[in-house]
């Protein structure tokens, strides 16, 4: 069970970062387009 | 078929285009965190697989989303052959990149996969045999690119290895393995006996996600190569 928790929570964790990498991005991008 | 490729990037129905994506792009991690659940809380292990069910949400939509880019990216060698628009040789490359990408990813989720399941990461399985050629295939594609400096040359010449190397993609990943030479390792046979129900939706929900992160991964590097493109042609 433990070894479940940590699986999903690191999983969902990689999933988070990945999120927050696109989302960075797209404001990147925005603002490359804007120039 | 239109996945963000900019015609013109300041009129209107660009920004408008752009600010009504945002709402699926941000529903995008409530969708896979509930796809986690539901792998890990909801749907049953499969028999015969075991903890090993867990790889299969990555692999089975890595495969998946790694075929689709390549179609994508034939259709784009198709416009760009037909019109000759530099923005279509973009997206064809970006396409076939991110097809590389997942395809790499499902070949390393599948040798994990192949290490609990047969004890080796490798065992040159048909499957496994098949997307090494697959690999070789698209990776010719990337050094014929880098190998020819003339743009429209290199353009014309990818666009046309794109549409040569798409018609292996269903051969190498559907057809050898399962009807010419049958995998006696792969468990494609018993997961398909099998399949529960709820597995098959969490597969379906997690198809779904893996195609969303494809078409935003598609559309930022097709917008960031076209500004940087713009800003270079002004400088």
């Amino acid at each position: 069970m433990t070894g479940l928790v940590l699986v999903m929570s690191v999983s969902a964790l990689i999933w988070v970062g990945l999120f927050l990498y696109l989302l960075r991005m797209e404001s990147r991008v925005r603002e490359l387009e804007k120039r | 078929m239109d996945l963000g490729v900019p015609r013109e990037a300041t009129s209107a129905t660009a920004k408008e285009r752009g600010s009504r994506l945002a709402v699926w792009k941000l529903l995008l991690l409530p969708w896979m965190l509930l796809v986690l659940a539901g792998a890990f809380l909801w749907a049953p292990q499969v028999q015969g697989l075991g903890d090993e069910t867990y790889v299969m949400y990555l692999h089975i939509p890595m495969a998946w989303v790694g075929a689709l880019a390549y179609f994508v990216a034939a259709y784009y060698a198709i416009t760009y052959l037909a019109r000759h628009r530099v923005e279509s040789d973009i997206a064809s490359s970006v396409s076939a990149e991110i097809g590389l990408l997942f395809t790499v990813l499902a070949t390393v989720t599948g040798a994990l996969w192949a290490k609990a399941q047969w004890g080796a990461y490798w065992n040159w399985d048909p499957k496994q045999t098949s997307i090494f050629l697959l690999l070789l295939t698209y990776g010719a594609y990337f050094m014929l690119r880098a190998a020819v400096e003339d743009e429209d040359r290199r353009a014309t010449l990818s666009a046309a290895y794109a549409l040569l190397a798409v018609v292996a993609v269903p051969f190498l990943m559907l057809i050898v393995p399962k009807f010419v030479a049958p995998s006696a390792l792969h468990p494609a046979p018993v997961v398909e006996r099998q399949m529960n129900a709820k597995v098959g939706w969490v597969l379906l929900a997690a198809n779904v996600g893996f195609t969303g992160i494809y078409v935003w991964m598609l559309q930022l590097k097709i917008r960031l190569l076209t500004a940087a493109r713009r800003r270079e042609s002004i400088l």
